[in-house]
C-alpha cells in the first residue's frame, strides 16, 4: 500500500489502461470544475476590488446605502458605481464565526471528556445518536425557531428600553442580534465538533492514560493532560470544520442575526451583544436577487470570493497545524 | 452471458429514455409562454388573474410566474429573461432603458403600528419625522400610548414597496439608516404585532394582525383606496422590453380592458378606472 | 542502565508524598479538578437538554399545525399564505431534488474514490484532487449556488434549464440544483467510499490479481461489493445534506411555489423547470419570506425534521450491517 493509502500496481492491459484514464478524466472534471469556479468567481469580483482598491476592505460610509447605489448605477459601463467598504461585514463575519468557534470548542471539548470518561452508561447511549440527530438538522429549521421564538423573547424580554434609548439615534435593537445570532450558530456546530473530538478521544490507546493513572494522576487529569494532547490534531480537524460551516451559514444567521449591516460596537458595553450584524454569507444570500445587475454582481461575487479565500485559508491553516502536531500525537486524519 | 444481456438491456434502456426528448411531441411548444418575474406584491394578483385568463381563452399560452421583488423584475425584463416584469414601484431614473411600465392597478399602502398602539391619525410631516430617524420616542408622537424607543421595521431596498414608500410619504427625506430591514411585507407584519413599539408600512393586505394609522385623517382600506381618498396608492405595473406584442400584448390588454379582469382585480386591489 | 545489570537492583524508593500533602490519588483532586468535571457534566446536560427542547418544541409545534390535507394539497400563490394550500409541491420538489443530486453526485463520488484509492497516479494529481474535493467540503453552500448561477446561464447550458423569448438564459432549474447538489454531497460520498475501500486488506487484492484477474475487474467484483456499507453510508449522508440545504435552492430552483414543468416531455420538461423544496416552503413562510405563515412554516419544518431522522436511522442501519469477514 502507498503512503497516501492508495494500492496502484501497473495495469494490466488495454481494458485497465482505459479504466485508469476513464476515471482519471472523471476526477480531474470535477478538479477542473473546482477550478473554474474559483477563476470564475475571482474574475466575476475583480471590477469590485479595483473599482476601490484597498479602500474595499476598509470602514467608511453605511453599507447598505452603498449596496442600493450600486444597484442603481447607471446604464452605461462607464458610470457604474463601485464604491463599496465591507468592513462592517468583514468585521460581522469575524465576530460571529470567531465567538461561536470559541464557545463550541470549549463546550465540545467538555461534552468530548463528559461522554468519554464520565457519563454513566445510559447517558452515552441516549447522547450517541442525540449528537448525530443535532447534527443533520437542516439550518432552516434552526432559523425557524430562532425567528419565531428566541428572536422576539430577545427583543421583548432581554433588551431593556433604557438599552434601546441608548442607541436610538444609531441602531435600532429589534431581538434580532448577535447574541441570538452566535447562540443558535454555537448550536449548530458543537454537535459535530463533539463527535469529532469524542472519536479522538476513544481512540487515545487505554495505556497512555493507564499509565498517568499508575503514576497517581486523577481521572480528569488524566484526559485533560494526555487524552486532549492526543486528540489535539482531531480537535483542531473539528475546530477547522465547525469554523468553515460557521462561515458559511448564510440563510439561518440572515434569519436571526439581522438585516442591517452594522458594526457592532464594542464600547457600548452589554449592549453590544443585542446589536444587529450581518456576515457575508448572510449579505450574500439578501441581496441574491439583484445580481443581474452588473455592478451590483461583481460586488455581490467580491463578497463571495473573501469567502472562498477564507475558506482556503482555514483549510491551509489547519493542514499546518496539524502537521506541527504530528510528532507528539496520534495519526490524525 | 446473463451478464452481457444485463449490459444490453441496461443500454436499451439508456437508449429510449435518451431519445423520448428528441421524439417529443414538438406540437406542445407551439403555445407561447408568458413569463413573468419581480414583485412579491403583485405576484398573488398577476396568478389570479392568469387563471381566469386561462379559462377565458381556453389555455391558448403558458404562464410562469416567478418573484424575487420588483428591481429583480425590472432587471430580468431588460435582459430578455422573462417576457413581462411586475413590478410595484413607478420607474426610476436609473431604470434600463428601452423600457414600457404598462400600468395594470392601483395598491394602497398602508402605516401600521401594534395593537396595543393605535395611533389615532398621521400626517406627512409625522411620517417623516419619524421614518426620517429625528423623532425616536413614543412619548414624542401625539396619540400614542406608547413611551419607549420606535422600532421601525422598513422593506430592503430592492423592494418595490420601499420605492413607493420613499417616493409617496418620504418624499425627499432619507429613511433612518439603523432601521430594521425586512424583506417582505409578511415581515414586517410579523415584527410589528410582536413589538408594542413597532411601527412599518406594509401591503393593504397584510394588515390583519396590526393597527392601521388613518393618514391625514382617511382610513386605510379598500373603500378608501377605491375612492381616491386614501392618499397612500400606489400603482402596479406590468413591464414589457418596448411595446408589448404578441401575447404578452393581448395578456395585457385583456387585464386592463375586460370586465372579468376588473372584477378580479376588485376583490382585493384597486381597479384602474 | 546497563552498568547494573548484574547487581542486585535497588529496591524502589520510600514511597514520596503526593504534592499538597494528599495521601493517596483518590483525594489526588484539587479544586481546579472537581470544577473541570462539574463543568464536564454540565456541558453533557446542557447537550441533553437543549437537543430535547428542539425536538419537542419541534414536535409540540408540527402536530399542532400540521394535517394530511396539508401534505397532500398543492400550495397556491395568494397574498394570504395561511388560506391557501398545502405543500405537497415542496415535497415533491425536495424528493426530485434529492434522488437527481444522489444520481449525479453517487457514480462520481464512487468513481473519483476508486480512483484515489486504486489508481492514484500520477501523485501530484491524486494529491491536487483530493485538495479539490476538500475544497468543495469547506466551501459554502451560498458560494457554489452563485456559482452555479454564473455557469448555468451561460447560453452554452440552455438546455439545462429554460431560454426567455430575449435569449437570456434563464439557468434555474431542477437540473442546475441538482448539479450543485451532487457537489455538496460529493466529498462525502468519496470521502465514505474511500475508507470503505482502504479498510479492505491488501491480500485480498493480491488474491483477485494471482487469480488472473485484471484491476478494474477487481474493482468491480470484489472490492466494489465488499465497500458496499461505506457507500451506503455515504450516499445517505450526502441525501441528508442535500435535503437539508437551502441556500442552493432559494437561488436556483427558481422561487415558483408549484412545480412548473417546461414544454416537452414529462420528465424531461420537469427537471428542466422551477418548483420549491420543504427547504424553501419553510424559508419563505417564515417571517424572513413573503408568506407570513408560520403555522405552515412549523408544519413544514416538522416534516422536513421526520424526514432527516429517517435518513439518520437508515445511515445507522447500513452501518450495523456485519462486515463481511475478512480473514486478517
Amino acid at each position: 500500500m502507498r503512503p497516501n493509502g492508495s494500492h496502484s500496481a501497473k495495469p494490466k492491459d488495454r481494458t485497465d489502461q482505459r479504466a485508469e484514464i476513464a476515471l482519471g478524466a472523471l476526477a480531474s472534471a470535477v478538479l477542473l470544475l473546482i477550478g473554474f469556479m474559483i477563476v470564475f468567481v475571482f474574475a466575476k469580483a475583480w471590477p469590485s476590488f479595483t473599482g476601490n482598491g484597498l479602500a474595499w476592505f476598509g470602514a467608511g460610509g453605511n453599507v447598505d446605502e452603498q449596496l442600493t447605489n450600486i444597484f442603481n448605477s447607471p446604464a452605461s459601463p462607464s458610470d457604474y458605481v463601485y464604491t463599496f467598504h465591507a468592513w462592517p461585514l468583514l468585521y460581522a463575519t469575524a465576530l460571529i464565526t470567531g465567538l461561536s468557534v470559541l464557545f463550541a470548542t470549549v463546550i465540545s471539548l467538555l461534552s468530548a471528556m463528559f461522554i468519554v470518561e464520565f457519563a454513566p452508561e445510559y447517558m452515552k447511549r441516549i447522547l450517541q445518536p442525540v449528537i448525530r440527530l443535532l447534527a443533520a438538522v437542516p439550518s432552516v429549521v434552526y432559523g425557524l425557531i430562532g425567528i419565531l421564538v428566541l428572536v422576539p423573547f430577545v427583543g421583548n424580554h432581554l433588551i431593556s428600553a433604557a438599552e434601546k434609548d441608548s442607541v436610538r439615534y444609531v441602531i435600532q435593537l429589534d431581538g434580532t442580534s448577535v447574541l441570538v445570532g452566535v447562540l443558535v450558530l454555537t448550536v449548530m456546530i458543537t454537535p459535530i465538533m463533539v463527535a469529532i473530538t469524542t472519536d479522538a478521544l476513544r481512540s487515545v490507546p487505554r495505556n497512555w492514560t493507564e499509565g498517568a493513572a499508575a503514576l497517581g494522576v486523577n481521572r480528569w487529569r488524566a484526559l485533560r493532560t494526555v487524552g486532549l494532547r492526543a486528540a489535539r490534531p482531531a480537535i483542531v480537524a473539528a475546530a477547522v470544520l465547525a469554523t468553515a460551516r460557521a462561515l458559511g451559514e448564510a440563510i439561518m444567521l440572515s434569519m436571526v442575526s439581522g438585516s442591517v449591516g452594522f458594526a457592532p460596537n464594542p464600547l457600548d458595553g452589554v449592549t453590544f451583544i443585542f446589536e444587529p450584524a450581518r456576515t457575508l454569507a448572510a449579505t450574500i444570500v439578501d441581496n441574491a436577487e439583484g445580481l443581474s445587475v452588473k455592478p451590483f454582481g461583481q460586488t455581490i461575487y467580491a463578497l463571495a470570493a473573501i469567502l472562498l479565500i477564507s475558506s482556503f485559508f482555514l483549510s491551509f491553516a489547519g493542514w499546518v497545524a496539524r502537521q506541527s502536531m504530528r510528532k507528539y500525537t496520534l495519526q490524525a486524519r | 452471458m446473463k451478464d452481457r444481456l444485463r449490459r444490453v438491456g441496461l443500454l436499451s434502456a439508456l437508449a429510449i429514455v435518451a431519445a423520448v426528448p428528441a421524439v417529443a411531441p414538438a406540437a406542445a411548444s407551439a403555445k407561447a409562454t408568458i413569463t413573468m418575474s419581480g414583485s412579491t406584491s403583485v405576484a398573488p394578483l398577476a396568478a389570479l388573474l392568469a387563471r381566469k385568463y386561462l379559462n377565458v381563452c381556453n389555455h391558448c399560452v403558458n404562464f410562469k410566474l416567478l418573484q424575487g421583488g420588483s428591481d429583480i423584475g425590472v432587471a430580468d425584463v431588460a435582459s430578455g429573461r422573462v417576457t413581462i416584469g411586475n413590478s410595484s414601484r413607478d420607474p426610476k431614473p436609473t431604470d434600463p432603458g428601452g423600457l414600457v411600465f404598462n400600468k395594470i392597478a392601483h395598491d394602497a399602502i398602508c402605516i401600521v403600528t401594534n395593537k396595543a398602539n393605535p395611533v389615532p391619525g398621521i400626517d406627512q410631516a409625522g411620517i417623516q419625522a419619524i421614518f426620517g430617524g429625528s423623532v425616536r420616542s413614543w412619548s414624542q408622537v401625539p396619540g400614542s400610548t406608547q413611551t419607549g424607543t420606535i422600532d421601525m421595521f422598513v422593506r430592503t431596498p430592492a423592494s418595490g414597496s420601499q420605492d413607493a414608500f420613499q417616493k409617496i410619504f418620504m418624499g425627499s427625506t432619507k429613511v433612518f439608516s439603523g432601521a430594521s430591514q425586512k424583506a417582505s411585507n409578511g415581515l414586517i407584519e410579523q415584527s410589528v404585532s410582536s413589538d408594542p413599539n413597532g411601527i412599518g408600512y406594509v401591503s393593504l393586505f397584510f394588515t390583519k394582525n396590526v393597527h392601521t394609522i388613518p393618514y391625514k385623517g382617511v382610513d386605510c382600506n379598500l373603500r378608501d383606496a377605491k375612492s381616491g381618498q386614501y392618499g397612500g396608492v400606489r400603482n402596479f405595473y406590468m413591464v414589457t422590453r418596448g411595446a408589448p406584442t404578441g401575447a404578452a400584448k393581448k395578456w395585457i390588454t385583456w387585464i386592463t380592458h375586460n370586465k372579468a379582469a376588473s372584477k378580479i382585480i376588485s376583490t382585493q386591489w384597486v381597479p384602474l378606472s | 542502565m546497563s552498568a547494573h545489570t548484574h547487581a542486585q537492583v535497588p529496591s524502589p524508593p520510600a514511597a514520596s508524598p503526593l504534592p499538597g500533602g494528599r495521601k493517596s490519588a483518590e483525594e489526588s483532586w484539587s479544586r481546579g479538578d472537581k470544577i473541570g468535571v462539574v463543568m464536564a457534566w454540565a456541558a453533557g446536560i446542557l447537550l441533553c437538554v437543549v437537543a430535547a427542547t428542539i425536538v419537542i418544541y419541534m414536535l409540540f409545534r408540527g402536530l399542532q399545525y400540521l394535517s394530511f390535507s396539508l401534505l397532500a394539497t398543492h400550495p397556491e400563490v395568494g397574498l394570504d399564505q395561511s388560506k391557501t394550500g398545502g405543500f405537497l409541491d415542496p415535497i415533491e420538489g425536495t424528493v426530485i431534488l434529492t434522488i437527481l443530486g444522489t444520481l449525479i453526485a453517487a457514480p462520481l463520488g464512487v468513481g473519483i474514490a476508486v480512483w484515489l484509492s486504486e489508481y492514484a497516479r500520477p501523485a501530484w494529481l491524486a494529491r491536487a484532487v483530493e485538495s479539490g474535493v476538500e475544497i468543495v467540503a469547506g466551501t459554502p453552500s451560498i458560494v457554489l449556488a452563485i456559482f452555479g448561477l454564473l455557469i448555468f446561464q451561460q447560453s452554452f447550458f440552455g438546455f439545462l434549464s429554460f431560454t426567455a423569448e430575449g435569449n437570456a438564459v434563464f439557468g434555474r432549474s431542477f437540473f442546475t440544483a441538482g448539479a450543485m447538489m451532487a457537489l455538496i454531497a460529493l466529498p462525502l460520498i468519496v470521502g465514505s467510499t474511500r475508507e470503505a475501500l482502504q479498510s479492505i486488506p491488501s491480500h485480498v487484492r493480491e488474491a483477485s490479481y494471482a487469480l488472473g484477474k485484471d484491476r478494474i475487474s477487481t474493482i468491480r467484483r470484489v472490492l466494489l461489493p465488499a465497500s458496499r456499507r461505506g457507500i451506503g453510508t455515504g450516499v445517505t449522508l450526502g441525501m441528508g445534506r442535500i435535503v437539508g440545504d437551502t441556500a442552493i435552492v432559494v437561488i436556483l430552483l427558481g422561487a415558483s411555489l408549484q412545480i412548473a414543468p417546461e414544454n416537452g416531455t414529462p420528465v424531461w420538461g420537469l427537471l428542466k423547470g422551477t418548483g420549491s423544496t420543504l427547504t424553501t416552503y419553510v424559508y419563505n413562510n417564515s417571517p424572513a419570506g413573503e408568506g407570513g405563515a408560520p403555522q405552515k412554516a412549523y408544519a413544514a419544518a416538522f416534516v422536513l425534521l421526520v424526514i432527516v431522522i429517517l435518513l439518520n436511522f437508515a445511515v445507522d442501519l447500513i452501518a450495523r450491517r456485519k462486515e463481511p469477514g475478512w480473514t486478517h
